[in-house]
C-alpha cells in the first residue's frame, strides 16, 4: 500500500512540476513575446477566452501572482488550455486530440518495438557471451545510440526518398489519399511511416541492447541460474524464465525513466518528415508563437510519458512477485 | 541517450556490480584506471576520437583552411581539392565550418557534463546519506525531473528567449540533466552508508563534510564518471537538436547551425549532401567517444563485465595414476582421478584445485573440510561440471568417473540428462539459488518437465511428496522463495535435490545461512533422509563439528590439495596432518574435556603464488626445513591418506633431521 502510495505522490508531483513550469516560465522570461502573441488574438476571442490566457502568461493582469496561479490551476484542472493561435478559432484540446493518434502509432509503437528487440538481442548476446551477435552488434549500436535522431532522419530521406525514391519522405499519408478507413489509406499511412519508425528503432534499440546485455550478465552469476543448470534445465529455458525473467526487471524501471528522452528524440523526427503528429505540431506551434498550444502539447507529452511509467509499473508488478508483496 | 548499465543500480532487486567497484576504488583506483584504459579497446578508441576534437577545439583558426564565415567561393560547390567538403548555398567552406563548429559542442559537453555532475554528487549523496524525509524530498525532485520530457520542456524556455545563447543553453542542459547520475549515486551512497568503514569514520566522531568527501566520494570514482560522461552525450545531442531547428543563435559557428542552415537550404536534395551529412557525422562521433568511454568505463569498473578465459592452461604435475584406464569399481558412484581447476586472474592462471584424487561408495556420506579459500567449492562445482563461463574456473585435467561415465567429456547435451536424476545440487543459499520470481511448485516442475513425461498432476503429488519428506507443509509449494522462512527455503531446495531420488546429493554448506538450532535439525533430517533413500553425499563444510556425527569420510583440502583422507572416526580420534589438528583444535567439543582453543595462526596462501615446499608449512607448528623445499607427496597411511612427510618413510630417509624425531 505504502508503495501505492508513493507511486501515486510521484504522478501527482510530476503533473503538479509540469503545470507550474508551464506558468512560470513566460513569467520568469523578460520577453515580450507573449506580448506579441496576445495582441494577435485581440478582438478575435471573447473576453472571458482572453482573460485566461492573460491569466497563463502573465500578460495585462492585475491580479497578484498567487491569485493568478490558482485561477490557472483551475483553468488546467477544468481542461481549459485555451485557443490555439494556429488552427484558430479551435481550442487547443480539439487540435492536439487531432494529432494524438498519429504519434501514439509512431512513436508509440516504435518504442515499445525498439525495448522488446533490444531486450532481447540484449539478453541472446549476453548469453552467448562473445560470440559473433555479441561481438558485432553491441559495439555499432554503441555507436549508433550516439546519433542525433533528427540527423539520422535526414540521411534517411536523402538516401531512400531523393535518391533512391523508394519510399515518401513527408507526411502521414499522400496528398492524394482520402482520409477514410480504407485498405489503401492504411496501406498509404504505413508506407509513410517506414522511415520515421525505422530511424526511431535504429537510435532507440542501443540503449536497450546494452542495458539488457549488461543486466543479464550480472544475472548469469547468480547462484539460481547455476542452480538451473544443474537441473539441467534446455539452455534455452534457462536463458528464458531465469536469466532473462530476472534481469529484465531493472531494465524495466530503466525503460519507464528513460521515456522522457525518448519522446524528445521522437519530436525531431516528426518535424524532420512533417509528420502530422504530436511532435511536429509543438515546433510549429513554437515556430508560430502559439504559446497556448505549445504548453498543452508540454503537458500532453508529460501526461503520455507518466502513463508509459503507469504501464511499467503494472508490468514491473506482474513480472516481480516481490513488488506484489510490498504494495 | 544512451542508458549506462547503472540502470541495475537503479532497480532496488537488481543484481548488483558496485561490491567490485567499492573493493577497487579503495585500493587506488587513478592508476590502475590509467592501465586499464590502456587495455580496453573501445577506451582507447574513445579517447583518440576526443583527443582530435579536443585538439579542433583548441586551435581551429591553424588548422581551418578558410574564414568559415566569409561567402567568398561559388555557392554549392562538390568536394573538391580546394574545399574537401565542398562550399554552402552562401559560398562558404564547408570544411572550415564544421572545424570552428567544433567549439561550440565540446564546450557544451564539458560545461553541461561538469555542471550536471556536480549537482548529481551534491543531490544523490545528499539524498542517500542524509536519509529520512530529506531523502523522500530529494528523490522526488530526481525523479519529476528525469520524467519530465526535457527536450520539449527546453524547446518551452527557449521559445520565450529566442536569442539565447551559449551560457543559457549551458544552464538549462546542466540544470536538468543531472536526475539520472543523481539517482545512481544515491542507490550507490544508501549501499555505502552502512558499510564498515563509514561505520568506523562515524565512530570516530568525523564531521559529515569529511565523511562525504573523503570517504564516501572516492568510491564512488566510477559513478561520478559515467554520470559525466553521459550529461556529456546528453548535452551534445540535445544542443544540436535545438540550434537545429532553428532554436539557436543562427549566426553561432557550431554543427547545430549548420545543420539548419543546410536543412534550410535543403542540402541533400540540392547536391551539397556533405552539408547535412558532416555536421551530423560529428555530433555522432563526439557522441560517440563520450558513449565509447562510458561503455568502457562500465567494463572497467565492473570485472562480471569482463569476459576471462584462460590464455595457456597452467602446468599441472601430470599424474601416471590419471586416466590410466583404470576400471571403473561398480561399487563406487564417484572415483575422481587427478583432477585439477584454474582460474584466470590479472595475474595469470590461479590453480585452485590441485591433482585431487577420491573415491565415494553407493550411499556414503563424504565431507569435505577445509578454510575458505581451500578449494572445497572448486571441487565440488568442478565435480559438478558447474564452473565454466560465465565463471571463470576451467577443468584443465584429470577425470571424474560418475556412474561409469567420465563427466570430463561428456558434452553438456549428454550431461543434461545426467543432471538432476541421478545427481543434484544443494547450495549454500537457498534465498540465491531459487529463482525469485518463481513458485517452489515452477521451479520443481521445470525440473521435472526437463527430465521425465510425468503429468501435471503428477509433477505436483511429486513436488507435495518430496516437501513432506524435508518436513514442509505442502500448502508453501505455490509460494515464491521470498515468502518461506530461511529455514524453509533450505528445507524445500533439498526437497527440490530429491525430486529423482538421485544416487548423489552435492551439498555446499547447505546449513551454514542457519543459526545453530536450525543446523542440527537440518543435519539430522539430511542424514535420515540420505539413510532412508540411500544416496551418497558429498557435503562441503567449513565447520568441521558440524559432520563429525554424520559423515562416512573426511576430505580435509589445504590451498588447492588432499592434505588428509580417511575414515571421519579415525581422523577425528588420531588426526595425522597437522593442519588437520589444528582445524580440530579450533573448534569446541560439545561434550569433552574442557580445553583451550587454539585459532590456527596466519591464513590460508594466495593460490597465485603457493609457497615452495608444503603449502601449509609456513604455518605448520612442526615442520622441518626440508618442508619448505620439497613438496610432500601425498601417501598412504592404513588405507588412508595424507600428505605430510612426517608420514612418508622414503622421504624421511633422504632426511636426517626428521628421521632423528
Amino acid at each position: 500500500m505504502r508503495f501505492v502510495v508513493r507511486r501515486l505522490g510521484f504522478f501527482l508531483a510530476t503533473l503538479w512540476a509540469a503545470v507550474t513550469l508551464n506558468f512560470v516560465i513566460p513569467r520568469l522570461m523578460p520577453g515580450n513575446a507573449a506580448i506579441a502573441m496576445m495582441a494577435r488574438y485581440k478582438g478575435r476571442i471573447n473576453p472571458e477566452a482572453m482573460h485566461a490566457l492573460e491569466i497563463a502568461f502573465g500578460v495585462n493582469n492585475h491580479q497578484s501572482f498567487l491569485a493568478a496561479y490558482f485561477t490557472y490551476l483551475g483553468n488546467i484542472a477544468r481542461g481549459r488550455f485555451g485557443t490555439s493561435l494556429t488552427f484558430f478559432p479551435d481550442a487547443v484540446t480539439h487540435e492536439v486530440l487531432q494529432a494524438l493518434p498519429w504519434t501514439l502509432g509512431l512513436v508509440g509503437l516504435t518504442t515499445i518495438l525498439a525495448f522488446v528487440v533490444g531486450t532481447f538481442i540484449g539478453l541472446v548476446s549476453a548469453w552467448r557471451r562473445g560470440g559473433m551477435l555479441d561481438g558485432v552488434l553491441p559495439p555499432i549500436f554503441v555507436i549508433t545510440s550516439a546519433f542525433p535522431y533528427f540527423w539520422l532522419a535526414l540521411l534517411a530521406i536523402w538516401l531512400f526518398s531523393i535518391e533512391l525514391g523508394w519510399l515518401p519522405a513527408n507526411g502521414g499519408y499522400g496528398i492524394k489519399t482520402e482520409e477514410a478507413w480504407s485498405w489503401t489509406f492504411a496501406g498509404d499511412v504505413l508506407e509513410h511511416s517506414i522511415l520515421p519508425a525505422v530511424t526511431i528503432l535504429v537510435t532507440a534499440i542501443g540503449g536497450w541492447i546494452l542495458t539488457m546485455r549488461n543486466n543479464t550478465i550480472s544475472v548469469l552469476a547468480e547462484d539460481y541460474v547455476r542452480m538451473a543448470r544443474a537441473k539441467g534445465l534446455k539452455p534455452w529455458r534457462i536463458m528464458w524464465t531465469y536469466a532473462g525473467r530476472n534481469a529484465i526487471l531493472p531494465n524495466l524501471t530503466g525503460f519507464a525513466m528513460s521515456l522522457g528522452f525518448v519522446v524528445s528524440g521522437a519530436i525531431l523526427v516528426e518535424f524532420v518528415f512533417n509528420y502530422p503528429g504530436v511532435g511536429w505540431m509543438f515546433l510549429q506551434s513554437v515556430e508560430n508563437q502559439d504559446y497556448a498550444l505549445m504548453q498543452g502539447l508540454f503537458l500532453l507529452i508529460t501526461v503520455a510519458v507518466l502513463l508509459a511509467i503507469l504501464a511499467a509499473d503494472v508490468a514491473t508488478v506482474i513480472l516481480d512477485p516481490r513488488t506484489r508483496d510490498r504494495s | 541517450m544512451t542508458v549506462t548499465s547503472g540502470a541495475v543500480a537503479a532497480g532496488a532487486p537488481g543484481p548488483g556490480g558496485f561490491e567490485h567497484v567499492v573493493a577497487e576504488t579503495r585500493r587506488g583506483f587513478g592508476r590502475d584506471l590509467v592501465r586499464a584504459v590502456a587495455r580496453n579497446r573501445k577506451a582507447m578508441a574513445g579517447v583518440v576520437l576526443l583527443a582530435f576534437f579536443l585538439v579542433l577545439t583548441l586551435f581551429p583558426g591553424e588548422i581551418a583552411p578558410h574564414d568559415p564565415m566569409a561567402s567568398i567561393f561559388q555557392p554549392g560547390l562538390g568536394p573538391s581539392r580546394e574545399h574537401w567538403l565542398g562550399t554552402t548555398s552562401y559560398g562558404q567552406d564547408i570544411l572550415s565550418q564544421l572545424i570552428w563548429g567544433t567549439r561550440q559542442s565540446v564546450i557544451i559537453a564539458f560545461a553541461v557534463g561538469g555542471l550536471a555532475t556536480a549537482i548529481a554528487v551534491l543531490v544523490g549523496v545528499s539524498a542517500g546519506y542524509l536519509g529520512g524525509a530529506s531523502d523522500g524530498f530529494l528523490s522526488l525532485v530526481t525523479d519529476v525531473i528525469l520524467v519530465i520530457p526535457i527536450f520539449p520542456l527546453i524547446i518551452v524556455i527557449t521559445a520565450y528567449e529566442k536569442s539565447s545563447g551559449l551560457t543559457t543553453l549551458v544552464i538549462v542542459l546542466g540544470a536538468l540533466g543531472w536526475s539520472y547520475g543523481a539517482r545512481q549515486l544515491r542507490a550507490q551512497t544508501l549501499s555505502l552508508r552502512t558499510r564498515d568503514f563509514l561505520e568506523a569514520a562515524r565512530v570516530r566522531g568525523e564531521r559529515r563534510s569529511y565523511v562525504i568527501l573523503y570517504e564516501i566520494l572516492p568510491t564512488m570514482t566510477s559513478l561520478i564518471v559515467a554520470s559525466f560522461l553521459g550529461a556529456a552525450v546528453f548535452a551534445v545531442l540535445f544542443a544540436a537538436g535545438l540550434q537545429f531547428i532553428g532554436l539557436g543563435d543562427p549566426n553561432a559557428q557550431s554543427w547545430g547551425t549548420m545543420l539548419y542552415w543546410a536543412e534550410n537550404n535543403e542540402a541533400l536534395g540540392a547536391g551539397m549532401p556533405l552539408w547535412a551529412i558532416a555536421p551530423g557525422v560529428c555530433v555522432a562521433l563526439l557522441g560517440a567517444a563520450f558513449a565509447l568511454l562510458n561503455y568502457a568505463f562500465d567494463e572497467i569498473s565492473n570485472p562480471a563485465l569482463r569476459l576471462r578465459r584462460l590464455d595457456r592452461p597452467p602446468d599441472v604435475e601430470p599424474r601416471d595414476a590419471a586416466a590410466s584406464g583404470e576400471p571403473p569399481d561398480p561399487d563406487r558412484v564417484l572415483q575422481v582421478r587427478g583432477l585439477s581447476v584454474a582460474y584466470t586472474s590479472d595475474e595469470g592462471a590461479v590453480v585452485a584445485v590441485d591433482n585431487v584424487d577420491l573415491d565415494l561408495g553407493r550411499g556414503e556420506f563424504l565431507a569435505v573440510v577445509g578454510e575458505s579459500g581451500c578449494g572445497k567449492s572448486t571441487l565440488v562445482y568442478a565435480i559438478a561440471r558447474l564452473l565454466g563461463p560465465p565463471f571463470s574456473g576451467e577443468i584443465i585435467g584429470g577425470q571424474i568417473m560418475f556412474q561409469g561415465r567420465d563427466m570430463v567429456t561428456l558434452a553438456e547435451r549428454q550431461l543434461r540428462h545426467v543432471r538432476w536424476r541421478e545427481f543434484s545440487v544443494v547450495m549454500q543459499s537457498a534465498m540465491n539459488a531459487l529463482n525469485p520470481v518463481l513458485t517452489i511448485a515452477a521451479q520443481m516442475r521445470d525440473a521435472c518437465k526437463a527430465h521425465s513425461t510425468m503429468s501435471d498432476r503428477e509433477i505436483e503429488e511429486r513436488s507435495r511428496e518430496v516437501l513432506r519428506l524435508v518436513s514442509i507443509d505442502p500448502i508453501h509449494l505455490h509460494s515464491y522463495p521470498h515468502q518461506l522462512s530461511g529455514g524453509m527455503r533450505q528445507r524445500a531446495m533439498i526437497a527440490m535435490a530429491l525430486l529423482f531420488t538421485p544416487d548423489l546429493v552435492i551439498m555446499d554448506e547447505p546449513t551454514s545461512a542457519l543459526d545453530v538450532v536450525a543446523q542440527r535439525s537440518l543435519m539430522m533430517q539430511i542424514k535420515e533422509l540420505q539413510q532412508r533413500l540411500g544416496f551418497a553425499v558429498v557435503f562441503v563444510t567449513h565447520d568441521m563439528s558440524l559432520v563429525s556425527h554424520f559423515s562416512d569420510r573426511l576430505l580435509v583440502m589445504y590451498a588447492g590439495q588432499v592434505a588428509e583422507f580417511g575414515d571421519t572416526r579415525r581422523v577425528f580420534d588420531t588426526p595425522r596432518h597437522p593442519y588437520t589438528r589444528a582445524l580440530l583444535e579450533a573448534f569446541p567439543s560439545i561434550r569433552g574435556p574442557k580445553t583451550h582453543l587454539l585459532g590456527i595462526p596466519g591464513s590460508p596462501p594466495d593460490l597465485a603464488r603457493p609457497p615452495s615446499g608444503c603449502r601449509f608449512s609456513p604455518r605448520c607448528p612442526v615442520a622441518r626445513p626440508t618442508c619448505h623445499a620439497t613438496p610432500p607427496r601425498l601417501v598412504e597411511v592404513e588405507s588412508d591418506l595424507v600428505r605430510c612427510v612426517l608420514y612418508d618413510d622414503a622421504a624421511l630417509q633422504r632426511d636426517p633431521v626428521a628421521a632423528e624425531s
